[in-house]
């Protein structure tokens, strides 16, 4: 008898854990496995990664693709997979060390802390297009139920708001696998892909259509992400570091894999989407300039920042690619470090408006470091991780002679000093009468550190990790071996 | 005299009509009315629209439900079934998303009074 | 005739509303009407079909929705459990908020309501127990069993103003069912030969299709799904029902 360590475990230990949620109550090891259970995930995922790289693994759920469900983890979804479940640990040790508010640390948040990343590990694994739905909804009510947690008049109401936006999201992506399994009777995505080419052309479009407007709300891309820097800001910052870090990230993923699998010629679609990827980061980066408020100003910024890693997926270029992926790490990692840091700074000045962070660097100095290294790491300034990603994107651009996404992204990066610079002036402002409060949870610093030195390792040196980005990029792209993979060599 | 209905296209255009209409009645909902209890069950009828499309179209006369009882002996000439397994997922999904909404819905007029979406106006832009 | 102006009855943002319903339903339509009429030729399903028999479920939506797409399944009960764990979280929060009074007490259950329940209950048990496990010999399943047993004990909350759930039972039926889902699950992955998560370790001949005890792990799987369902509904409807002044306030931290 043995215990095979295959990828349904991403999605059945969180689950089990989560069901079993009382038990942990009285033994008193919630706090200890919200940090576990990612933490034993992420190992298992650096223990699969050797097998990963020589060849896709996929696991069969009772009946082999295409009749049924399978999982498949590559090159592409091990990186989201790492990431997801390596912020699961940092917010969990934070929510653990960091003596944050009791409602963050008792069972319900937990379940659902724990639900949203298993949604998030399901949804880039999975290789069928129902199960996907269910991971969004997964992922999706998890978030909702996150975002009403303080149960006071904001979150109520950024709850709401998520939770209307995102099942209308929800209904037109159903719509679209429905018409999908009309027209080609099938769900597992590879043998989708096979057929996708067959259905008639509007019908293409109709469907299309539906994904995007189904994604693109999940995903918050620009017509359809009003309501995203409301949910940010009603919703603790721990929790919107992980809506920016993980959430968004997985839905991301999702979109580009679909994109690439089910078109033969992802062209126009990727046009598209390079399109709406470049007006979301400028709009996004444009309203960030006037924001009053650090967390509103935090979600225009992740906007901006998704808003170009679609630009440079959507190009559909290895480099460029490769660069997105290692961008959208780095996002990752920076969302994290400026959330958590918000989260302290929140907690020690009760208000997020800009007139009442002045001087709150130099009454918790440390918090303020880590805030203008997190600055410095988005605006892309060497030696940082962001600067290595944005360097990368930027060259696959330029070899390719496309020049305007170039232009695009500096300008960008320029709103994004100006408004970051304003803060942090204004948090080394001169003030005298700084009400020091005594600091407790000094150990909430060591995850928040813990991220901070990988910003810093991955900036200095990016070749570190640079063969798992083009890696991941070339199995993004690679249609016709995903294709061979699941279906065998004859399709 | 209505054997004509049993022609598969005429049934399946009758389906298309209804759940179509179905939907976007629902979407005129979501966007036109303003109170929460009313924009919830607008999605919940766009969701229904959705499964009603989904079986229908899945089934063609003449089929038999995909159980074997009555006498049948084996699994032929019977309805699709992944349709009717993945319409009753889809429906548990639909019916717990909209009890929370229901529950945030409720919760938040107690708390604040209002039942409005022009009244959530906690979170704005400044 | 209302005194109110034409102008003010028919406004210009319901009218635009309207006529983009109007346009994007007419492309529907002409899109679906053009292609989707004819029905499927051949899908999953039908091959699913063809193999049910291996499965020795005399019903082949329970095999699928079980065995084959047993995933979504679980997917689909975490999400009912995440929707009960969030409405627990709602409604235990009453106390604090303290807006009790505006609430509009309901009135005393009749004598009807109460003799009537009292004759319903048992029979709806049982009924749920019946739809639950013959899930996979006739229509039905865990789903439908469940929430007919949780009506059972909705209508008895109804009907008696001093029934209350027990919520750490609710609790405990639901810790365990969910959990044991997953097991099984994992026993597949372990037990199985072919090691698959949720494969059918138990012993299910073909020959046994239609009687009680068969299809080997088919019905194990529905019932707890039953349990499960039935014990998050209920703790829905006790949630939403009890009005904050039933049970005490929720005092699980870690």
């Amino acid at each position: 008898m043995t215990m095979p360590l295959t990828p349904v475990w991403f999605i059945a230990l969180p689950l089990l854990l989560a069901f079993a949620s009382p038990l942990w109550v009285r033994l008193r090891l919630l706090m200890p496995l919200l940090v576990g259970t990612p933490a034993a995930l992420l190992a298992l995922a650096l223990g699969l990664l050797p097998a990963v790289r020589t060849a896709p693994l996929l696991e069969t759920i009772v009946i082999a693709p295409p009749l049924g469900i399978h999982l498949q983890l590559d090159s592409a979804s091990w990186l989201l997979v790492a990431l997801i479940n390596f912020a699961g640990v940092v917010v969990g040790a934070f929510l653990w060390l960091g003596e944050t508010e009791p409602y963050l640390r008792e069972r319900r948040a937990f379940i659902l802390i724990l639900l949203l990343i298993a949604g998030c590990n399901g949804m880039v694994l999975t290789g069928d297009l129902f199960n996907l739905y269910v991971f969004l909804e997964i992922a999706g009510v998890s978030a909702y139920a996150l975002s009403a947690l303080r149960r006071d008049a904001p979150a109520l109401e950024a709850g709401l708001k998520y939770l209307i936006i995102g099942s209308v999201a929800a209904i037109f992506f159903l719509f679209a696998v429905v018409l999908i399994y009309l027209q080609t009777g099938n769900l597992s995505l590879a043998a989708v892909a096979r057929g996708f080419s067959e259905i008639p052309g509007p019908m293409q479009m109709l469907i299309g259509l539906l994904m995007l407007i189904g994604l693109g709300i999940k995903t918050e891309l620009f017509p359809f992400n009003f309501w995203v820097p409301d949910i940010y800001q009603g919703s603790h910052p721990a929790v919107a570091s992980l809506y920016s870090g993980i959430l968004v990230k997985a839905f991301l993923f999702v979109l580009f894999h679909l994109v690439f699998l089910f078109l033969a010629d992802p062209g126009v679609a990727g046009a598209w989407l390079m399109g709406l990827g470049a007006i979301t980061m400028l709009v996004a980066e444009t309203v960030a300039l006037r924001q009053e408020d650090l967390r509103r100003m935090l979600a225009y910024s992740s906007l901006g920042q998704i808003g170009l890693i679609t630009l440079a997926l959507g190009f559909g270029v290895e480099s460029t690619t490769a660069g997105g992926l290692f961008h959208m790490v780095n996002h990752t990692l920076v969302k994290l470090l400026l959330f958590l840091t918000a989260a302290i700074l929140l907690r020690s000045f009760v208000s997020a408006r800009i007139a009442d962070f002045a001087g709150a660097g130099r009454a918790r100095p440390l918090a303020g470091a880590l805030f203008v290294l997190g600055a410095l790491a988005v605006m892309g300034l060497p030696p940082l991780s962001g600067f290595a990603s944005k360097l990368w994107i930027l060259k696959g651009f330029a070899e390719a002679g496309v020049f305007w996404p170039v232009a695009l992204i500096l300008l960008a990066a320029l709103i994004e000093a100006g408004y970051y610079f304003r803060w942090i002036k204004v948090l080394y402002e001169p003030r005298t009468e700084v009400a020091i409060e005594p600091s407790e949870g000094r150990w909430a610093y060591l995850p928040i550190g813990v991220v901070a030195g990988l910003i810093v390792l991955l900036g200095v040196a990016p070749f570190l990790v640079d063969d798992l980005f083009i890696e991941g990029a070339r199995s993004l792209l690679d249609r016709t071996a995903t294709l061979v993979a699941v279906l065998g060599a004859g399709s | 005299m209505l054997s004509f209905l049993d022609e598969p296209r005429v049934l399946h255009g009758i389906y298309v009509l209804g759940s179509l209409t179905l939907f976007f009645i629902g979407l005129y909902g979501l966007l036109a009315k303003r109170h929460l209890l009313k924009i919830l069950i607008s999605i919940a009828v766009m969701e229904l629209a959705v499964y009603l499309l989904f079986i229908g179209l899945a089934t063609s006369p003449g089929e038999t439900a995909p159980i074997l009882s009555d006498g049948l002996q084996g699994f032929v000439g019977m309805a699709d079934p992944v349709p009717q397994a993945l319409t009753l997922t889809a429906i548990v999904i639909g019916l717990a998303v909209l009890g929370l909404g229901i529950s945030l819905a409720v919760q938040y007029h107690r708390l604040t009074g209002k039942a409005d979406v022009a009244g959530l106006t906690e979170l704005k832009d400044v | 005739m209302s005194d109110v102006p034409l102008r003010k009855r028919v406004r210009a943002k319901t009218l635009m509303l309207v006529l983009l319903c109007g346009w994007l339903f007419a492309a529907h339509l002409g899109i679906l009407f053009q292609y989707g009429l004819d029905g499927q030729t051949a899908s999953v399903g039908d091959a699913l079909l063809a193999r049910n028999a291996e499965t020795a479920s005399a019903n082949a939506v329970t095999s699928v929705v079980v065995s084959y797409r047993g995933f979504d399944t679980l997917g689909e009960v975490t999400v009912l459990f995440l929707a009960a764990t969030g409405i627990g979280l709602l409604f235990g929060a009453r106390q604090r908020a303290g807006a009790e009074g505006a609430e509009t007490p309901i009135s005393d259950p009749n004598e009807m309501l109460m003799t009537g329940v009292r004759l319903l209950f048992p029979v709806l048990v049982l009924l749920g127990v019946y739809v639950v496990v013959h899930g996979h010999l006739s229509p039905g399943g865990g789903f439908q069993g469940g929430v007919i047993i949780a009506t059972a004990f909705f209508l008895r909350m109804l009907a008696d103003r001093t029934f209350v759930l027990n919520h750490s039972l609710i609790g405990l039926l639901e810790a365990l069912s969910g959990s044991g889902f997953v097991l099984v699950g994992l026993l597949g992955l372990i037990l199985l030969g072919t090691a698959t998560f949720l494969g059918n370790f138990l012993p299910h001949p073909v020959a046994d299709m239609g009687r009680l005890l068969s299809a080997g792990v088919i019905p194990v799987v529905y019932c707890l799904v039953g349990v499960k369902v039935g014990a998050e509904v209920a703790a829905i409807f006790g949630d939403m029902l009890e009005r904050g002044s039933s049970h005490p306030p929720d005092a699980e931290t870690s």
